[in-house]
């Protein structure tokens, strides 16, 4: 019987569609399933799945964001359940996305940000054009575990090292992890600025804050 | 010619009315105080942070707005875009440079902006020069202003501004283009608002700069459809529309009258990446429909034309680049931009400026069309040759069409047999294109400033990094 609504689970997330997802989150509360089994062997088996196809370049894009608006919506049903019973649904970390000072190119940043989440992290995504001073404090703020930060302009990715330097200053680091991206970000930047992870694309950007907040096998 | 059209008469009309929906119903995201008393004062009401339009305001800014640009070039060369010609411009903005000969490509610096001018201004199919590469070896702050003065004494031809974004960067610019001539004479300048449907506050006192000028001004709205506009073309080039228009109706409210040049910068999404796609025939389409709907209002309009996704000169770049730059050119374009072009914008490449200018030609022709009068026709030579050579090698009739230009004749594309062809080197397209770039960055040169003027320039940069770039 489970194993027929895990499978539902999944297929809701892969068809983006969260008026679905939300029903099975419900009547397996009311069929007194355990919420964290609904998350991982249902709900999150689909985000996984359609991940995978994404990477593979045989999902589209659409089909990535709204299977991570599934998941959520799913998630927001079986949380309050989850602390109920005294528990809560690990959460991988806590990240700070933005795209830096300067730089109001949104579309990779959040998509990044889309996946974080759909992945069990907790994402606050302050927007563009976010200076040092924004980015550090709310970080702080939230005790965030990563921070997150795109540019897509070679004027504008100085800013990302700005951001390090500040966070060694204060010494920060390692506390918090820095991963950055975009597309004029290279390996010997993310070397020269002594980041600690970067990606060339969002499911990259997953696996590398998995790897950061020690979760890679997850 | 016929203007090869996508779109009915009633689709424009429909886009057109869907646009003035979206302005009146939906709003534009828009905090900047100044502009929006500007703004309220001509009729717009304002809730939270959106401004909405009323359709007259819409109306009465399309009409008022300057329907022929035209710059001229310290050579004294003026191009006019509206007097029914087409014209060529090259990519604006190119972060990496691609080296035919090696296969590699690296990030651009000053001295590619000086060397792809030179290069430019040798092309005589380049009408105008954009400044093409965003150098990494100037601070950030400065990199537009230093765009455009290491363009300067580079060309003699035409030359666009730079893509601005700060009301104070449209300051400098302006005062550089003095250094050469009359602003509203030398110059015109581009900026991007965000889409979708906003604009920030330092790009909307940009526009008022611009406008206070009397600058020619294009918005350059850059939607990707599926991303940042609708997945549809259609709702793409009304939210497109949208975009451009709010920014022309500030311009107008600041100086009645201001040239307009109609760009459209639409691209699809690639649904697999999320990245913009610049080389499907799609860009085509969106460009012929922006053209349609420009046009429609009576202005000049400029779209991407040479446009690839591809990293290397091969045969994606060829025909992409082919497509889109045929395609809008039959739909009426005025202007084609992407001389130079490759990976989407981000790069650019000497050899494929060269390649271009020969694919310019082309469409040129393609252009021109051709003529089907009695003499065209020629029955009279038909009977003339039967009755004797029964050829037309040696007819006045074929001459004087072949020097009126009836076949258009290449440089650089291959024609000869295989042992002609084998006998001088077996040389590709490429290759050659990459030994004319280097034959003409080794010979060409340009009349310099005069040592004032360089002067001149180089104190407005002095007072632009004094004001400009943050102290670190
Ligand atoms: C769309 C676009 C815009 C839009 C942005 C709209 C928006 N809401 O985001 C607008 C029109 C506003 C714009 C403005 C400008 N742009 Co622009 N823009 C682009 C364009 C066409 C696409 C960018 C994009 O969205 N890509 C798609 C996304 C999905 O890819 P992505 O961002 O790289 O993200 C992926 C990865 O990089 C990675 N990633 C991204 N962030 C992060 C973060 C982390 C932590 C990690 C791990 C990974 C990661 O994962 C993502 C998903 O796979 C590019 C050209 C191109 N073909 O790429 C130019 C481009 C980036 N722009 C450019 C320029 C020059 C500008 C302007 C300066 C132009 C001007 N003069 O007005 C302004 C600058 C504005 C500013 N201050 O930022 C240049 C940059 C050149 C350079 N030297 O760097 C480019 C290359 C094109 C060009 N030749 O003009 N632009």
């Amino acid at each position: 019987m489970s194993e027929e609504l895990y499978k539902e689970m999944a297929q809701s997330i892969i068809d983006g569609d969260s008026d679905i997802s939300t029903e099975l989150a419900k009547k397996s509360i009311e069929l007194n399933m355990h919420p964290l089994d609904s998350i991982t062997k249902g709900f999150v088996i689909g985000v996984n799945y359609i991940g995978d196809q994404f990477g593979k370049g045989e999902a589209f894009l659409p089909e990535l964001v709204m299977a991570g608006e599934a998941m959520k919506a799913a998630v927001a049903v079986l949380e309050p359940e989850l602390i109920k019973l005294g528990g809560a649904r690990e959460m991988m970390g806590r990240v700070v996305l933005a795209t830096v000072e300067g730089d109001i190119h949104e579309i990779g940043k959040t998509l990044v940000g889309t996946m974080l989440s759909a992945s069990g992290f907790e994402v606050v995504d302050l927007g563009v054009d976010q200076p040092a001073d924004k980015i550090i404090g709310k970080a702080l703020e939230i005790n965030a575990d990563l921070i997150g930060m795109s540019a897509l302009l070679t004027t504008t990715m100085v800013r990302q090292r700005e951001v390090i330097e500040e966070l060694d200053k204060e010494g920060l680091r390692p506390r918090i992890k820095v991963m950055v991206g975009g597309a004029p970000i290279t390996r010997d930047w993310v070397t020269k600025i002594k980041a600690d992870g970067y990606s060339e694309d969002a499911i990259g950007a997953v696996k590398i804050a998995k790897e950061l907040v020690g979760k890679a096998d997850q | 010619m016929e203007k090869l059209k996508f779109l009915s008469d009633d689709d424009v009309k429909r886009i057109h009315n869907a646009t003035l929906r979206i302005l009146n119903e939906v709003g534009y995201v828009w905090t900047h105080k100044q502009s929006l008393e500007i703004l309220t004062g001509a009729g717009c009401k304002v809730k939270g942070n959106r401004v909405y339009f009323p359709p007259e305001l819409v109306e009465d800014s399309i009409q008022k707005a300057g329907k022929r640009t035209a710059i001229r070039g310290r050579g004294g060369v003026t191009k006019t875009l509206g007097d029914g010609n087409l014209y060529f411009h090259n990519l604006g903005g190119a972060r990496d440079i691609y080296d035919a000969k090696t296969g590699g490509h690296r990030i651009a610096e000053l001295q590619d902006v000086r060397d792809s001018t030179r290069l430019l201004d040798a092309l005589e199919n380049c009408n105008t020069i954009t400044p093409f590469f965003t150098p990494q070896d100037v601070p950030g702050e400065l990199m537009s202003l230093a765009m455009y003065r290491h363009a300067l004494p580079f060309t003699t031809k035409p030359l666009q501004g730079p893509g601005v974004q700060y009301g104070p960067e449209t300051k400098f610019a302006v005062q550089m283009a003095e250094v050469i001539g009359n602003p509203k004479e030398v110059l015109t300048l581009a900026l991007s608002p965000v889409s979708p449907l906003t604009i920030p506050d330092h790009e909307a006192e940009a526009v008022i700069e611009i406008a206070r000028a009397g600058v020619a001004f294009g918005a350059l709205p850059c939607p990707t459809a599926g991303a940042t506009g609708p997945m549809t073309i259609s709702g793409s080039i009304a939210q497109q529309n949208a975009e451009t228009l709010a920014v022309v109706i500030l311009a107008q409210l600041v100086n009645p009258g201001l040239p307009i040049i109609y760009c459209g910068r639409l691209a699809m999404m690639e649904p697999r990446l999320g990245s913009s796609v610049w080389g499907g025939v799609e860009l085509a389409l969106a460009s012929a429909g922006t053209i349609q709907i420009g046009h429609h209002y009576g202005f000049p309009v400029n779209v991407y034309g040479f446009s690839t996704n591809a990293h290397v000169l091969d045969a994606q770049d060829g025909f992409e680049r082919g497509l889109n730059a045929a395609i809008p050119a039959l739909a009426g374009a005025d202007e084609l931009s992407g001389i130079g072009e490759m990976e989407a914008g981000v790069m650019g490449s000497y050899a494929q400026m060269v390649l271009d200018n020969e694919l310019a030609d082309s469409i040129q022709r393609l252009r021109r069309g051709f003529s089907a009068d009695e003499d065209a026709l020629g029955v009279d030579v038909i009977a003339a040759i039967m009755d004797g050579s029964r050829n037309f090698l040696g007819q006045k009739h074929t001459m004087k069409y072949l020097k009126a230009g009836e076949v258009q004749l290449t440089k650089l594309a291959e024609r000869n047999s295989w042992e002609t062809w084998e006998r001088k080197g077996k040389q590709g397209m490429v290759e050659r294109a990459v030994d004319e770039a280097e034959r003409i960055l080794r010979e060409h040169q340009v009349e310099p400033l005069e040592p004032q003027q360089e002067k001149e320039l180089d104190t407005i940069m002095a007072a632009a990094e004094k004001e400009l770039v943050k102290k670190r």
